[in-house]
């Protein structure tokens, strides 16, 4: 996860009254092998001149195309999956002057109902919150080297082509 | 030059292999993966190749003691 600003590597927003119950910069993990801790995300993702945030989480389902789901597991080519997250923030606070983007993807396998991937958005006004929010995970879904395999009831597996979540 | 591959290209060929034969530039190294495995063409003319944390295209010079990725396109979230 982290927390972005417009330009590379990400930095803390600034502000100036506000200043003294902001967290500290971090470097956070954007891709994660353990849950998704979405209450602490959240927290992270609070900010004084923010009115709106906006939460995604993309989770497990038991069921795809007719077919009963088992479990999933995910796996990334993380060098160029955690840049081009860490971009697309970037990208998404500048265009839409958010005061947070956070977005956090799991790697190896998971249950039913498990967080997938988490895209928190804070900005003045919802608008700009929900906008942002829907760009980043459409870009994290079609453009991030991150793969799905579905494991299935029936003991098959197949991975993921295009998004059709 | 070794090769690493991802996702769905794993039921093709293994997740890392040495490639024998000298690639030049993605469009050879595509020839080359085909001759190894012809039922993965379709799946490679629509995957993108990185060397290190930058995507390639044709037009990069690979190099012998390169390491190509392999990457299918994207199932993420």
């Amino acid at each position: 996860m982290i927390r972005s600003s417009s330009s590379l590597p990400p930095v803390e927003v600034s502000q100036s009254s506000s200043e003294a119950i902001q967290p500290p910069l971090e470097v956070f993990q954007v891709i994660s092998a353990a849950p998704l801790d979405m209450v602490e995300l959240l927290r992270r993702a609070h900010h004084p001149a923010a009115g709106a945030v906006v939460l995604f989480s993309g989770e497990v389902r038991d069921h795809n195309k007719g077919r009963a789901v088992d479990h999933l597991e995910y796996e990334a080519y993380q060098p160029l999956a955690v840049k081009m997250i860490h971009a697309i923030l970037a990208e998404a606070t500048a265009k839409w002057s958010l005061q947070s983007a956070i977005a956090q993807h799991r790697v190896g396998r998971l249950a039913i109902g498990e967080s997938a991937v988490v895209v928190i958005t804070a900005a003045a006004h919802r608008r700009e919150a929900y906008e942002a929010n829907r760009h980043i995970i459409d870009r994290i879904k079609h453009e991030v080297p991150i793969w799905k395999c579905e494991y299935f009831h029936d003991g098959s597996h197949q991975w993921g082509n295009n998004c059709n979540c | 030059m070794k090769i690493h591959v991802y996702a769905t290209l794993k039921d093709y060929f293994s997740s890392e292999f040495e490639l024998a034969t000298v690639a030049h530039n993605t469009d050879e190294l595509k020839r080359h993966l085909v001759q190894l495995n012809d039922q993965a063409e379709l799946l490679l003319n629509s995957c993108r190749f990185a060397v290190e944390e930058g995507f390639i295209d044709n037009d990069y010079k690979l190099k012998e003691n390169d390491t190509v990725i392999i990457i299918p396109p994207a199932s993420g979230g």
